[in-house]
């Protein structure tokens, strides 16, 4: 590649390069966006002022940052555990599908009356449950037929959008808000399920739930055996078997896990942002931007929480600039902007792992086994 | 007798299943040279919303194909430098296509949203002479575009050249092991590049031939999701040419028969739930193919996703 | 040290003049000469990492000197890449074969080949293949699919293939490692008929005996640097082996053999199915002693991995039961075969062995029971004692084990599986224990296994190597197809005897040569 350079593997990660790399990213980013913007005729400064307002300087802005923080970290939560381990779970959309699904389903079988505590906690383990539902089949087919947990995870996100859309549009059903005929929308949930905000805020307790799970997380990874059991499975899964560790637990737990952090997203978009099933509330793509906010994170579920933050902001910027006078900037700013800052992530990450040098050559083969490749990596098996 | 609604469904079925096969060829020559690029279906979009726009400035759908085409390749090239040179993993890297080709697909698109080229700037049938006669299959088959006639060729040229060539042989090397590639003396990021960008192309001509056939331009819907069935075809097919083609044929009737239930307006299943069978179905081949035939596991590349480092430590 | 050139009229085919290879931290080759001869076998000897692979990976174009030139038939050189080599007819058979298992033979014959028309036909390349076969008899079916094939198969694959692409000065990287006895003689004479026909061959080795018995000129190696340059008509293993080393070492002599005890590990009448068109075990019935090295040789791929990982409870046997002292346990399971004292050194130390992204500290409690809340403070002194008291190289208990050389990490791996301080482990299955490790590391790890044999543990070990069996064990029996075909004490073994039996002969049937 570089001529005259070589790139050496670090042997610890400098924590300075982790910061400098996401940094970076973002404001490689911001540059192509500017490029996005100037083609079609708005001056990308002021378009990042409006971002910058909207989203992160003003009291108003932070709260919705906020918001949109709660659902991300948790996504972000979801994505990341299950990446970490190489456990490729893109469903995260679909499980926040169908934990919205039946955070609110629960909540209006519950009804009106309940003490909060208990609607609260019935619609917190009710979202949870119905991602570990939607996680299921891919759990399951990846862990006794060794089928790839990508794909199917993946498609099952289509489905959950068909369903979610069936049952607020296709038919009467006790999602469907009754007084709303003519515009159908989801049935408002009774005010006890409803999440506690902040003040006057929409800050929600979902922001408390997301932070809470992922201090847990971290704590589980780094302190348990669990974590110590997934570790070993993501770094090497015949080391995992040699250990006699399980490879169907670690892969069932870890995706169940994964699921119900994202379903747990879907019971905040319900339970704390909208008080309803609402499809159309639930355009942000949180499911796939989690995986961005996870790979921006670097899998780390503590650095989850500032990335989700950032990444909130810019997210709600996007719907934000639509709604403003004057300007006409397309929605598709934030979509852009998050995609383009993975890339630019992803390939700082090189600089992460490996210190670029000058040396021409690499070290020798000679006596030294971990080097020594059987020249057909894939014949292992 | 030649216009029954069977007939007119198979012969939709090929046009629903073109841009399938198109981008699970593309799909399938990334993989073969082992990178593994779940970006299809952002390139798809990317390459449908460019065809549109090129289609709508020169009134040439031709021309609107090769800018999809090339809009594709462009994105794939991005993948292949972060999977490639930047050595990132493969699966982020691919979704970070997903969801940055969502974006600017979305972006240049968002004047046009909605709406259709006007049918005289579509992508018109080409009767192939002769053989448009025979009974149903002319029909079905001869009574198509040239995208169509077009994607026959390159499934024909894909096998041919995989199986039968010095390129193709080394192509093949470099998927299943790089490092005995190399030794050889075969660039192996050069085979990569190439192939990245070549696969692209496709799965860009697939989304190209989309619009071009008249689809209104709608992010959620112009591709939905046909990017994933063509990387879940690759593994339904082996990572062969003709089977891929064979199954996008397949998931084209599916879906085709679906469309023709939700015109139908058939009441006892709600669209919603017809709209989930072919995901579901995809599904459930995927499971029942592991769950099968381990040979069939055995088809993928054994350096399938494995970033190539000559003598890394 | 240095016998003269012959000095014969034509220039050398090939010659390394003052070569001279820095990595950071190692002077790999350090001013190194070597001049190869047209017809002459050329044997370049020296311990593992003396710096033999690093001069072939010079001579063949992978890596770039630092200092000094290379020569061909007289004319300065430059090679850029190991096409390069290949183009100038500099060909190298590596250790570790560069074949695509998945393609026939005639596919990884031509692979890369430019002089092949775009449109290539197999009929071309399996004729050419056929001819060379013929000529140096190498016999290979251009049709076969390469992961059908033995290990010896596939070394003449790769020899073939070098020279189809033209070789005339053609490098053998330690040629011999996963050969029988039988297979290493036909070896030879196919090296001694290329010689004849005018061929430069480099034999890279750290086996004497070998080299004796087939090079004209020994180069030997050490430290980087060349310490001698020999005709093998003037020298002796003796002469060698001191050059070699440059110093008293003896591997070769087994320690002291103990009193073996009464059976720690016994199997009886084990059967495995074979999975995935792997090989299975049929009827292996087995008995390790308590101070004794069992040694089973065998070709690669014969069903040493299975009968590793079937003791080691990673499998479960379809028949037949495992004993550890007199607990049955058959079917329990890794972790119950851990517990009921069997530990396990795989050949693949890194990545199955070990986890490489973790630290230290966590490898070595790997396979042990944790408490649901880890005692990290434990693991990291545990792991701190362990560093010094195997002397492992490295910037602490939290460094990830992929960070440091082979050596350390087998150290690792081996204080986790032979910790006796709990009296736990009674019996071992070491595989390829001293594989790709340095002379130092050898030793240790060698002194390591004779240590425990004496403190009463039975050792299990499965190598490919057949030298190394016989240096280490105590009995020896060989592994073909899955099934033990000869048991015979270490001592006075007949090798041609473990050869034909590693081969599949039936010992008791009648003898026949080598497979070609």
């Amino acid at each position: 590649m570089m001529r005259g350079w070589q790139l050496e593997p670090r042997r610890d990660v400098q924590p300075g390069v982790l910061l400098v790399v996401p940094v970076l990213s973002v404001l490689a980013a911001l540059v192509v966006g500017a490029v996005f913007l100037s083609a079609i005729g708005l001056a990308p400064v002021a378009v990042y002022r409006e971002i910058l307002r909207v989203s992160y300087t003003t009291g108003y802005g932070i709260a919705d940052t906020l918001v949109a923080a709660s659902a991300l970290i948790l996504t972000g939560l979801a994505a990341g555990i299950a990446f970490r381990f190489k456990l490729y779970n893109i469903g995260g959309e679909g499980q926040l599908y169908v934990g919205a699904i039946a955070a609110a389903g629960a909540a209006l079988w519950l009804g009106e009356g309940a003490s909060p505590a208990l609607a609260i906690a019935v619609v917190i383990v009710a979202g949870a449950a119905g991602g570990m539902i939607w996680v299921a089949i891919p759990a399951l087919a990846r862990a006794y037929l060794n089928t790839s947990e990508i794909i199917t995870s993946l498609l099952l996100n289509y489905v959950a959008l068909s369903l979610l859309q069936y049952l607020i549009f296709g038919a009467n059903t006790p999602w469907r808000d009754p007084n709303s005929p003519t515009f159908p929308r989801g049935a408002p949930i009774p005010a006890e399920a409803v999440f506690p905000r902040w003040a006057t805020t929409r800050v929600h307790l979902g922001l408390v739930v997301a932070v809470v799970a992922a201090v847990l997380i971290a704590v589980v990874i780094s302190r348990t055996r669990w974590g110590f059991h997934w570790r070993i499975f993501g770094d090497s899964p015949e080391a995992a078997r040699y250990a006699g560790i399980s490879s169907r637990q670690v892969i069932v737990v870890v995706l169940l896990l994964s699921g119900a952090l994202a379903g747990l997203a879907g019971a905040g978009e319900v339970a704390g942002r909208a008080g309803r099933l609402d499809p159309n509330g639930l355009v942000l793509n949180l499911g796939y931007n989690g995986i961005i906010v996870a790979a921006l994170a670097r899998y780390n579920p503590l650095a989850v929480i500032p990335v989700g933050v950032l990444l909130g902001g810019i997210l709600n910027a996007g719907p934000a600039l639509q709604s403003l006078p004057g300007q006409n900037v397309p929605v598709a700013i934030s979509t852009t902007l998050t995609g383009a800052i993975l890339i630019f992530a992803l390939a700082g990450e090189l600089f992460v792992r490996y210190r670029p040098t000058r040396r021409p050559d690499a070290p020798p083969s000679d006596g030294d086994p971990v080097s020594v490749g059987t020249g057909d990596e894939g014949g292992r098996a | 007798m030649n216009d029954s609604v069977l007939v007119l469904t198979l012969a939709g079925a090929v046009i629903t299943g073109t841009p399938i096969a198109l981008a699970a060829l593309g799909a399938l020559l990334n993989e073969r040279a082992g990178i593994l690029n779940l970006g299809i279906e952002g390139i798809m979009l990317v390459g449908a919303v460019t065809a549109f726009l090129g289609t709508q400035a020169t009134g040439q759908p031709l021309l609107g194909l090769v800018a999809g085409a090339l809009a594709g390749a462009t994105l794939a090239s991005l993948h292949g430098f972060l999977s490639i040179t930047m050595r990132a993993n493969q699966i982020v890297s691919g979704l970070a296509l997903v969801i940055f080709g969502t974006g600017v697909a979305i972006f240049l698109g968002q004047p046009v949203e909605g709406q259709a080229l006007v049918p005289g700037a579509r992508l018109g049938r080409t009767a192939i002479p002769l053989l448009e006669g025979l009974p149903a299959v002319g029909r079905i088959l001869f009574q198509q575009d040239l995208v169509v006639y077009g994607s026959w060729l390159l499934v024909i040229a894909a096998a041919f050249y995989l199986t039968r060539t010095r390129t193709g042989l080394a192509l093949r090397a470099v998927g299943e092991s790089p490092a005995t590639a190399d030794a050889a003396g075969i660039r192996v990021a050069m085979v990569r590049y190439t192939h990245v960008a070549l696969g692209g192309a496709l799965a860009g001509l697939g989304g190209a031939y989309i619009t071009t056939r008249g689809a209104p331009w709608d992010q959620a819907a112009t591709t939905g999701g046909r990017g994933w069935i063509a990387i879940a075809l690759v593994v339904f097919a082996s990572w062969r040419p003709l089977r891929a083609l064979a199954g996008a044929y397949l998931f084209g009737i599916a879906l085709r028969v679906n469309f023709a239930l939700q015109a139908a307006d058939v009441r006892i299943v709600p669209p919603q739930f017809l709209t989930m069978l072919p995901y579901l179905l995809t599904i459930a081949v995927l499971i029942v193919l592991s769950a099968t035939d381990t040979r069939r596991r055995l088809g993928s590349p054994a350096a399938l996703g494995v970033p190539y480092v000559r003598d890394e430590r | 040290m240095t016998d003269p050139d012959p000095s014969p009229s034509a220039p050398p085919a090939l010659e390394a003049v003052g070569i001279t290879k820095v990595f950071p931290g190692v002077v790999a080759n350090d001013a190194v000469d070597l001049t190869l001869h047209r017809g002459e076998v050329h044997a370049l000897l020296g311990e593992n990492g003396a710096g033999k692979s690093t001069l072939a990976s010079v001579l063949t174009g992978l890596y770039r000197p630092d200092g000094g030139e290379l020569r061909r038939d007289g004319q300065p050189l430059t090679l850029r890449s190991p096409r390069d080599g290949l183009e100038r007819g500099i060909g190298i058979v590596h250790q570790h074969f560069r074949l695509v298992q998945r393609f026939t033979v005639a596919e990884n014959i031509a692979l890369g080949d430019g002089r092949l028309p775009w449109r290539w036909r197999r009929s071309v390349v399996a004729d050419a293949v056929r001819k060379l076969s013929e000529r140096y008899h190498l016999p290979v079916d251009p049709g076969a699919v390469v992961g059908d094939l033995s290990v010896g198969e596939q070394q003449r694959i790769e020899i073939v293939k070098a020279l189809y692409r033209g070789a005339d000065v053609l490098l053998l990287d330690e040629p011999t490692a996963v050969l029988t006895p039988q297979e290493a003689d036909a070896l030879f004479a196919t090296v001694r008929a290329m010689a004849a026909d005018g061929k430069a061959i480099v034999f890279i080795s750290h086996k004497l005996r070998e080299v004796m018995a087939v090079s004209d000129r020994v180069t030997v190696m050490r430290d980087g640097a060349v310490v001698g340059s020999l005709h093998a008509a003037n020298t002796d293993p003796a002469e060698l082996a001191e050059l070699m080393v440059g110093r008293q070492v003896d591997l070769s002599a087994r320690k002291a053999r103990g009193e073996a005890g009464r059976a720690v590990l016994s199997l009886r009448g084990v059967d495995l199915d074979a999975v995935d068109g792997r090989g299975g075990l049929h009827g292996i019935d087995l008995e390790v002693r308590a101070g004794e090295i069992l040694g089973v040789a065998g070709v690669a791929g014969n069903g040493q991995r299975e009968l590793a990982e079937t003791v080691a409870g990673l499998r479960a046997p379809t028949r037949g039961s495992i004993h550890v002292h007199h607990r049955d346990v058959t079917g329990t399971g890794p972790a119950a075969t851990r517990v009921a004292g069997i530990g396990y050194v795989p050949e693949d130390r890194l990545g199955t062995g070990l986890a490489p992204g973790l630290s230290v500290a966590d490898n070595l409690r790997l396979t042990s029971k944790q408490p649901l809340w880890l005692d990290r403070r434990g693991a990291t002194e545990t792991a701190t004692a362990t560093i010094t008291e195997f002397d492992v190289r490295t910037t602490g208990p939290g460094a990830a084990v992929r960070t440091m050389s082979g050596g350390n990490a087998q150290k690792v791996l081996l204080a986790r599986e032979l910790d006796t301080r709990d009296g736990a482990v009674t019996a071992l299955i070491v595989a390829a224990p001293t594989r790709g490790l340095d002379v130092g590391a050898t030793e240790f790890v060698r002194d390591l296994l004779h240590q425990r044999r004496s403190e009463g543990c039975g050792i299990l070990l499965i190598s490919e190597d057949l030298d190394e069996v016989q240096a280490l064990s105590d009995r020896i029996v060989v592994l073909s197809e899955g099934r033990i075909v000869l048991e015979r004490d270490a001592d006075g073994v007949d090798v041609t005897e473990l050869g034909l039996a590693m081969l599949g002969h039936d010992p008791d049937g009648p003898a026949e040569g080598g497979t070609s």
